[in-house]
């Protein structure tokens, strides 16, 4: 067990996978009607944090703020990353945050958690329900650790406790551009959605077997490992949250009109051999526009 | 590197058994299993006996595991009924071989290595973490060196590390015995092919078919025309709710006279006996009216599968009295009477409604194939390489003699023997050949198994003979006319045993393991003496795509298997002789598509034959 120490920050979100979502009439999204889940972008931000306690034997905590049934993204993300404690700031006066009143939560709350000595603090690109991926970079800056974006992969070397990540950029106008750097602890990661962790020795598989099984079984009972907190436990300037720290306000959201399809569809039923013929002339057809000679 | 004190390389029954040994002797092992997760690669029979030698003692799985074994492992039926029959046509004659079965044992319990060898690595590899240990899957080992002293293992997914004793249980086509030369790939004549399907059939039907009470089960192999003239049998197990049918046959007698190895399976489903034991109620669709609209028709599509799908489940839980008792106090049902009425509602639906028909045919889920090591032939005499122990199918040990089919045991025993050895080399500190390999070896030796893959044991040959004292002497007299007069004579049996002994069973399996004795023999027996059973329906058989298509893979796209000679007269044979028709022949060329592989290992011997990747390949689900 290493003296690495993490804080997760996740977001309970919509389910937006097929079949889960439901619309208003007017094309709003039904709250009350659609399944409430951990956000993607916060599972991989989980996952991300589950690599640092197999490979370093991090300590971990997950915070959300949110309302009480938040909980069960926190539940969630316990499953994922083993979490040792799962925090979840929640009161009525922290109702209508913008971004920037989110971060002053999240980085008062992470300032609690092991007496705000965190190494490293995670957080998806963004959450999928509207928020524009400002969470992250404003609660960094709020602690004043080096905010690390886009990453795909990072290590730390414990010994001079640095993080060495590679983010991927985009660089004077070439995608996809991988970047190396290196950063002094602590630091705030905004962890890229693909990131995918690999595990690639023995002992590192093994410590993924093991805190995976205690994974499952602390996530059956993570209340044991849930603290609440309330505007006055945390100890917040009621100023800078909720409604009142919030300097943005959402003043209209608008759907974007469907684009017309520019291709047109023909429907062969694929019933008998000259049908099937048919289609597979059409796609010769097609795929011989494409070969490049 | 990393560094361990012991690697186990492959998690079947074997390796697995050897971990939870060393981890009683509180010894650091891990093991290193190239499935997705353990129990998805092993394919058996299967019966797992438990032994009581006379003389000798066997290490029994009870003797790993502990009493839980008995009380928690999902084992599937006591096998209290163990048949032997031979056919011809729709004739059959029975012998009751179930002292032969109880011979010497504790208990024997029909398995599905899915399930079994999952329960198997939880209790291993708890164990082994607690003495810093445990299991890795999903990892395939590429080689094993000695570089400096050191023994370094590679993987295809992991940084290479080191490790002092190895045990090699990666089964009959062991990777690891030919890549140091340990010994060579087995020949068709060391080896069986076994092919086999599970088939669907409800819990109480089967303690109806077969007549046995609720724990226990039946066994039932099969000789005569059934066998398309191999060498080797069929066999029926009767598991919890599912059967197993299968066949072993000799690989030389296949080479001889190729055949599609599920032709073989097929020979034993159509014969009316075992038919008749097959035999299930199957719902059949209605095909859909191809004048209504499209959507109409999906939606029909959907509501009939749904309700078959109901049907069936409901089916199977009315026909368990755990599964009964379960919807009933779980409040899903009032009563047993609720579930039958449901069952009848949903029933009358589909038949109603969408005009399906409830016919007699058979279910399978399952089709798989493994070669089998004939022990008798092909058991390491020595089987170490350096520190490396090769324990069960990768020491090419097991008792097949007749109807007596023993490799599980015969796995457990050996890895009791390896993890005692390597213990001891551990608290030595010395891992050489010299001490570890052999003093393994002398154990090996001392085993009662080695012993039955050596000699005739007498008292079960007597068992044997007794069983099949009312054959008339005159079949087999005429075929074996002096070695029978002295074997069923009490007195001389003993001389002739010694004497048969004396010329060795190489000389003398020839004899024994012929076409005279499984299908000229048992032929000759069911139309002379058998009674007539007939079938009251054809099975639909499936083709073997249609088998293919129900297996789960996770494909690789780089094949573990190259052809090295696509011309020679062996390869040509794999048209034949592979279980999944992977190869196939073009413009006199032997080209192969290896997506289907089932990995049994039937082409290994004259192709670069590797396992594939970790977690990639066939992905059984029963075993
Ligand atoms: C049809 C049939 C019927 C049988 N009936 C019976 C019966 O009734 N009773 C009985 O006792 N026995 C029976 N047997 C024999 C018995 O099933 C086998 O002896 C037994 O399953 C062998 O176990 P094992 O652990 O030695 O090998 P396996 O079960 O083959 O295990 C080897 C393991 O090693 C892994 N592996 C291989 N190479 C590597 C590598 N390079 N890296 C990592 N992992 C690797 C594989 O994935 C596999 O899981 C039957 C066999 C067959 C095929
Ligand atoms: S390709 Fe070879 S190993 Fe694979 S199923 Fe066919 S015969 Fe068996």
């Amino acid at each position: 067990m290493s003296d690495l120490k993490i804080a997760v920050i996740v977001k309970l979100e919509p389910d937006f996978s097929e079949g889960n979502v439901s619309y208003n009439a007017d094309g709003t999204l039904n709250r009350a009607e659609t399944k409430s889940i951990l956000g993607p972008h916060s599972a991989v931000a989980s996952s991300a944090a589950f690599y640092a306690k197999v490979k370093y034997g991090a300590r971990i905590a997950v915070t959300t703020m949110g309302p009480p049934i938040a909980d069960t993204a926190l539940q969630q993300a316990q499953l994922l990353c083993d979490a040792d404690e799962l925090h979840l700031y929640s009161d009525r006066m922290f109702a209508g945050a913008d971004t920037l009143a989110t971060a002053e939560v999240l980085k008062t709350g992470i300032s609690k958690v092991e007496g705000g000595k965190m190494d490293i603090v995670f957080s998806g690109h963004r959450a999928s329900d509207g928020e524009t991926g400002q969470t992250g970079p404003q609660t960094a800056w709020k602690l004043g650790f080096t905010f690390l974006g886009n990453v795909i992969d990072y290590n730390v070397d414990m010994q001079n406790r640095v993080v060495r990540a590679r983010r991927m950029i985009s660089l004077q106008g070439f995608y996809d551009v991988i970047e190396e750097v290196e950063a002094p602890l602590p630091v705030f990661i905004a962890i890229d959605p693909s990131y995918k962790a690999s595990f690639n020795t023995v002992s590192q598989r093994l410590a993924f077997e093991k805190y995976q099984k205690e994974a499952k079984e602390r996530a059956q009972n993570y209340k044991q490992y849930l603290k609440i907190f309330n505007a006055q436990q945390l100890g917040v300037d009621p100023k800078l949250v909720g409604l009142p720290g919030s300097p943005t306000i959402v003043y209209k959201v608008e759907r974007i009109p469907k684009a017309k399809a520019s291709r047109k569809a023909e429907v062969v039923d694929g019933s008998s051999r000259d049908q099937i013929a048919k289609v597979a002339a059409k796609m010769y057809e097609v795929l011989g526009g494409m070969v490049i000679k | 590197m990393e560094s361990y004190e012991v690697a186990i390389i492959g998690g079947g029954s074997a390796g697995l058994a050897a971990l939870k040994q060393l981890s009683n002797l509180g010894k650091q092992a891990i093991l290193i299993e190239a499935g997705k997760k353990a129990g998805t690669k092993n394919v058996s029979g299967g019966i797992l006996y438990s032994k009581k030698p006379k003389r000798g003692r066997a290490y029994n799985v009870e003797d790993v595991y502990g009493s839980v074994f008995l009380s928690d492992a999902p084992i599937e039926r006591r096998i209290t009924q163990y048949m032997l029959h031979a056919t011809s046509g729709n004739k059959v004659f029975t012998m009751d071989l179930t002292a032969a079965h109880e011979y010497q044992a504790n208990f024997g319990y029909s398995v599905l290595l899915g399930k079994l060898n999952s329960w198997f690595a939880k209790q291993a590899g708890e164990s082994a973490e607690k003495q810093g240990g445990g299991i890795v899957s999903g990892v395939h080992v590429r080689s094993v060196s000695w570089q400096d002293g050191k023994t370094v293992i590679e993987t295809d997914e992991l940084e290479p590390f080191e490790a002092k004793a190895v045990i090699a249980a990666d089964g009959v086509n062991s990777e690891i015995a030919e890549m140091t030369g340990a010994r060579n790939k087995f020949t068709p004549e060391q080896l069986y092919q076994g092919v086999k399907v599970i088939v669907k059939m409800p819990e109480e039907i089967i303690e109806e078919r077969f007549g046995i009470g609720q724990e226990d089960g039946a066994a039932h192999l099969y000789a005569g025309d059934v066998t398309l003239n191999h060498i080797g049998g069929g066999f029926l197990y009767t598991n919890r709710d599912t059967l197993s049918v299968g066949a072993v046959y000799h690989y030389d007698s296949l080479m001889q006279r190729p055949a599609e190895p599920y032709t073989l399976v097929n020979a034993l489903l159509k014969n009316p006996m075992v038919a008749e034991f097959v035999k299930d109620e199957v719902a059949v669709k209605e095909e859909i009216d191809r004048n209504l609209p499209k959507e109409e028709q999906l939606r029909v599509r959907f509501a009939v599968s749904k309700l078959v799908k109901t049907w069936n489940e409901l089916r199977d839980a009315y026909h368990s009295p755990s599964a009964r008792k379960r919807l009933v106090e779980g409040g899903k049902y009032k009563s047993e009477e609720e579930i039958k009425a449901r069952l009848d509602s949903v029933r009358s639906e589909l038949e109603g409604k969408y005009r399906t028909k409830f016919v007699t045919d058979y279910v399978e889920l399952e089709y798989a194939a493994k070669l089998v090591p004939d022990g008798k032939r092909c058991a390491m005499r020595k089987p170490y390489y350096k520190n490396i122990l090769f324990i069960g199918d990768a020491a090419g040990r097991g008792v097949f003699i007749g109807p007596r089919i023993e490799g599980l045991n015969v796995g457990i025993d050996d890895a009791v023997r390896a993890a005692n050895a390597v213990a001891r080399a551990i608290d030595r500190n010395d891992f050489s050949s010299n001490s570890m390999g052999e003093h393994y070896s002398q154990m090996i030796e001392e085993s009662p198994f080695t012993r039955d893959m050596k000699e005739i044991d007498k008292d079960y040959l007597k068992i044997f003979l007794d069983a099949a004292k009312d054959v008339p002497k005159d079949i087999i007299g005429q075929r074996y006319g002096m070695v029978f007069k002295l074997m069923s004579s009490g007195t001389l049996r003993g001389l002739a045993v010694g004497f048969a002994n004396i010329l060795g069973y190489d000389r003398l399996l020839p004899l024994v393991e012929s076409e005279d004795t499984y299908v000229q023999v048992p032929i000759e027996l069911a139309e002379k003496m058998g009674r007539p059973v007939a079938a009251t329906y054809e099975p639909t058989l499936p083709t073997i795509a249609q088998r293919v298509a129900q297996l789960k893979y996770d494909d690789d796209r780089i094949s573990h298997i190259k052809v090295l000679d696509h011309e020679s007269e062996f390869m040509k044979k794999m048209v034949k002789l592979c279980p999944t028709n992977c190869y196939s022949m073009e413009d006199g060329e032997i080209t192969l598509q290896h997506e289907a592989c089932i990995e049994c290992g039937t082409c290994a011997k004259e192709t670069e034959w590797r396992h594939p990747r970790g977690e990639k390949g066939v992905n059984y689900q029963y075993g």
